[in-house]
């Protein structure tokens, strides 16, 4: 293509009718957020990315049946993260999923003093650690919403449950949460 | 202090994901880096084989597989995922194997008919306990037989009910893609049964791939991830899977006719 780059609409409807670059170009566009939302269900890297691979190649079959018009994202992290969820079921044992913060960020975009930083970043670790202490079901309810940031529906497709079950696992997770960060503020 | 999924949100820029492995499609295209790199980092090359098969797989399936064929050149590879061990679990009901995914089920008889070349039947096994029968396009050109046994001297596998798979088509494979792409925990060894040569997979491979008579490639899902014998009987395919020695599965493909 030149000049301007094709959208997914345009893409998947390329793929459909058989354009192989078309659905190489959508697989770069998405393997990141497929192999990270498998991460977040299956907790090891080797099975998210065994589960992003599949998922791909489930997604290139089904393409027929997806419908022009609808969304792409949700579409393709179900088919994902039900690949990843079967990997948890058929070894039967998951993975804790322990995040961690990347070496070196800084948070901040002033110049803050080193202290500021050092301050910013201890707390940071601190919620994570929070984070990681929690139920699966909490972890990855959280995980998906505020770290891989997907949306309501996106979210529903990620976690195999229906759209209006985010929210309120979603507000439980939150309260759990809160209710840990508080009680580790007054210790 | 902000709220709490303010800084809930602005923790996801510092998440620490494991990398995503090198890109699905472009990878392929670069399989003689891949080789290279095999040589002095497992991981990556393993990495490549998988990526490797991913494409195979989509060149069973979808109409532009030649294209994609030329780009990677690909016949014959092993992918390194193993799979679970089977767990324990009630054998489904129906003939064996019909979970396997081994196309119709049929007398022997109709798949003598429904194929053009000679079915093969391994004498040391007796009569199969089921038959089935595959056409194009989901395996290679010509057919593909799937004789199914169950034997009491021979562990069924749990999942399945089945003792020994023995699988047929029109097709070869080429040994340089064997000796490149084997993962760890899967050992191959070359040998000869009644002046034809194959090769005894052990360990727990899970798919391979063979070229038809067009020279198209076709992934091979070895269905009980078990020990594998595969043999090329002029031409035809044949490949024994079980939990099986290797002197077992050649005392097998040495009774076919």
């Amino acid at each position: 293509m030149e000049g301007r780059p094709a959208d997914d609409s345009e893409l998947i409807s390329r793929a459909q009718r058989g354009d192989a670059a078309a659905y190489e170009e959508i697989v770069q566009r998405y393997q990141q957020l497929a192999f990270r939302t498998a991460y977040v269900v299956t907790g090891s890297a080797a099975d998210a990315e065994d589960a992003a691979q599949e998922g791909f190649v489930k997604a290139y079959r089904a393409l027929g049946r997806f419908r022009a018009g609808a969304e792409w994202r949700p579409w393709l992290l179900r088919i994902v993260a039900n690949e990843a969820r079967n990997r948890v079921r058929s070894s039967g044992r998951r993975h804790r999923l322990e995040l961690r913060l990347t070496e070196g960020f800084r948070p901040g975009d002033a110049a803050p003093s080193p202290e500021a930083v050092a301050v910013a970043l201890d707390e940071r670790k601190r919620l994570l650690a929070m984070v990681n202490s929690l139920s699966d079901e909490d972890r990855e309810v959280i995980a998906s919403r505020y770290f891989l940031e997907l949306n309501g529906e996106e979210t529903a497709a990620a976690l195999g449950i229906p759209e209006g079950t985010v929210k309120s696992r979603l507000s439980r997770a939150l309260a759990r949460l809160r209710t840990r960060v508080e009680e580790a503020a007054n210790a | 202090m902000p709220d709490l999924e303010e800084r809930l949100t602005a923790l996801a820029p510092a998440i620490d994901w494991p990398p995503t492995p090198a890109p699905l499609w472009r990878g392929a295209q670069q399989r003689e880096a891949a080789d290279r790199q095999w040589r002095w980092n497992n991981r990556w090359a393993l990495a490549a084989a998988a990526v490797l098969l991913i494409v195979a797989t989509l060149l069973a399936y979808t109409p532009t597989r030649d294209a994609i064929a030329d780009w990677v050149n690909v016949h014959t590879i092993f992918r390194r995922t193993e799979t679970p061990p089977p767990s324990p679990s009630p054998l489904p009901p129906g003939p064996p194997g019909r979970y396997l995914n081994l196309g119709t089920q049929v007398s022997l008889a109709e798949a003598r008919q429904g194929v053009a070349w000679t079915i093969l039947l391994p004498a040391a096994l007796g009569s199969p306990d089921a038959v089935y029968l595959q056409q194009p396009p989901s395996v290679p050109s010509g057919g593909e037989v799937s004789l199914v046994y169950v034997r009491s001297d021979i562990k069924t596998s749990g999942l399945t009910g089945v003792s020994v798979l023995v699988t047929e088509a029109r097709g070869r494979v080429e040994e340089q893609y064997f000796q490149k792409t084997l993962g760890p925990g899967v050992t191959i060894e070359q040998v000869t049964v009644n002046g034809h040569s194959g090769y005894w997979i052990s360990g727990r491979p899970h798919q391979f791939v063979i070229t038809d008579a067009e020279g198209n490639p076709y992934p091979e899902t070895l269905r009980l991830a078990t020990n594998t014998l595969v043999i090329d009987e002029g031409g035809t395919l044949v490949r024994i899977e079980g939990d099986l020695s290797k002197d077992q599965a050649i005392q097998i493909a040495r009774s076919m006719s």
